[in-house]
């Protein structure tokens, strides 16, 4: 069944045509053309297509695109400001926490929640590992990964944080 | 965007109309009702075309997979969006849960941290931070896995379900609802809204591990819960269940029994794992042989007695 859909696709407000059978995954990459949520296992063992659905990180794979309707949708494309990368992606850039980059999206996501709800509280290892678990990086670089994300709430911490 | 509106077309009139992309999804028609009497008349009104889902990470991959086949176009009502079944009430003896409150509320509710731990210690096993955010244990019930982890401490803890059809609200207790993989006593009409559990007491303690392959993310090889409460040294009450050894979760009442009435020794706690690893007859499948569930078993119900013995102390 076709079906217009209307939520806030990072920041906007948007109207796609959908088919009722698609995933927010196929809407986001298809019809909204947000290409970083990246299409892997397709069954939430990855994590590399993580998405911001009302603030809460979710596997844009397993998310039925109808259910979203008036919901709000963030991807990576919407932490990039006035074409400045955001914080987050300069830590996980500088840290080297990027190798191939494939997981790269749904990590920054992920840790972006992460950081927002840790408020001044600063994070720990086991707390990072913990909520980054279900997003895998197959070049095995989660030293780095979890080196960017203490240095990206540090910078939060500083201020420099949108 | 590429113009696609002509293959469309042809597709939707070929055998590949099931076919999105690269995977298999028969065509849907998608409804949020808002009110339980909504909901109840959908069920009735789309028979055995309506398919009740929640949070959709059991439904999508089982649908894309091909686990799941349908010829027909299904109704999907989506109970995820109901206010009514979205709460978890708590009063002096019963916790209740909506079917479609999220695993991650139920890990951040105090109202269970404080009702039913032990059911917080397992969802915090369960998959991971974006699968919990929109998973429920009204969808893990429902899907009747042997392997669901929600299931074994719900079964220690003598929850029972609340379904709900035309004719009003029926009482199910948990250890009655399944009826082998995948199949449960819900039929055609009917939907599971709510999970009720008695609330903890004073003398009572309740454990919950699990073995996998990794510790995210990862399908249960055996599961295993245990609650006991105690009076004067013995054990009152004993409940034990497993997951991941038989068709379905199950209690294993003969090691349950002898606990009973002993105090909780090492060498009586040793038998009781002994009986309740014999009771089970698990089969050998892609994540572990039988011999090995056996073994983990008989390991896991004897640390969740040592563990609930400890909290007890």
């Amino acid at each position: 069944m076709k079906m217009p859909l209307t939520f806030m696709l990072n920041n906007q407000q948007t109207t796609l045509e959908i088919d009722a059978r698609q995933t927010l995954l196929e809407v986001l990459r298809n019809q909204g053309g947000m290409t970083s949520v990246h299409r892997s296992c397709e069954e939430g063992e990855c994590g590399a297509c993580t998405v911001l659905l009302n603030d809460e990180p979710v596997n844009a794979c397993l998310v039925l695109a109808a259910s979203v309707q008036g919901a709000s949708v963030l991807t990576s494309e919407g932490l990039v400001k006035n074409g400045k990368p955001h914080p987050l992606m300069k830590a996980f850039t500088d840290e080297l926490g990027i190798q191939c980059g494939f997981c790269t999206p749904g990590m920054l996501m992920n840790a972006y929640a992460l950081i927002n709800r840790a408020g001044d509280n600063l994070l720990t290892d086991q707390v990072i590992r913990k909520t980054l678990e279900g997003n895998l990086c197959r070049c095995t670089g989660y030293v780095n990964i979890i080196k960017s994300v203490h240095t990206a709430q540090k910078a939060k911490l500083a201020g420099e944080w949108w | 965007m590429p113009d696609n509106s002509a293959g469309n077309n042809a597709m939707e009139n070929s055998v590949m109309k099931n076919f999105i992309g690269s995977r298999a999804m028969p065509d849907l028609v998608y409804h949020s009702p808002k009110e339980i009497s909504d909901l109840l008349s959908m069920v009735d009104a789309h028979g055995t075309s309506a398919r009740v889902v929640a949070g959709c990470t059991d439904f999508i991959p089982s649908v894309r997979t091909g686990r799941w086949c349908f010829d027909q176009e299904l109704n999907l009502i989506d109970i995820s969006k109901m206010p009514v079944l979205n709460q978890i009430e708590k009063t002096d003896d019963v916790l209740k849960i909506g079917a479609s409150v999220s695993l991650t509320r139920i890990l951040e509710s105090p109202e269970i941290k404080e009702g039913c731990p032990v059911l917080a210690q397992a969802v915090a096993q369960m998959a991971s931070l974006q699968v919990r955010n929109t998973a429920t244990m009204g969808g893990n019930i429902c899907m009747a896995s042997p392997a669901a982890d929600t299931v074994p401490p719900l079964l220690v803890s003598d929850a029972w379900v609340i379904i709900q059809d035309a004719q009003g609200e029926h009482k199910v207790l948990l250890t009655d609802f399944f009826k082998g993989p995948g199949r449960s006593v819900l039929t055609s009409g009917q939907v599971l809204t709510h999970i009720c559990i008695p609330v903890k007491k004073a003398n009572e303690a309740a454990w919950f591990q699990k073995i996998g392959t990794r510790t995210a993310v990862i399908i249960s090889v055996v599961s295993a819960a245990v609650r006991v409460t105690i009076s004067n040294g013995v054990c009152d009450t004993a409940r034990i269940a497993l997951g991941s050894v038989a068709p379905t979760p199950v209690r294993v009442a003969e090691a349950e029994q002898f606990l009973e009435g002993k105090p909780l020794d090492d060498q009586v706690i040793a038998e009781c794992a002994r009986m309740a690893a014999q009771a089970i007859s698990p089969i050998s499948d892609l994540r572990s042989s039988k011999e090995y569930r056996k073994d983990v078993a008989r390991t896991l119900v004897k640390r969740s007695i040592l563990a609930c013995r400890e909290a007890l102390k």
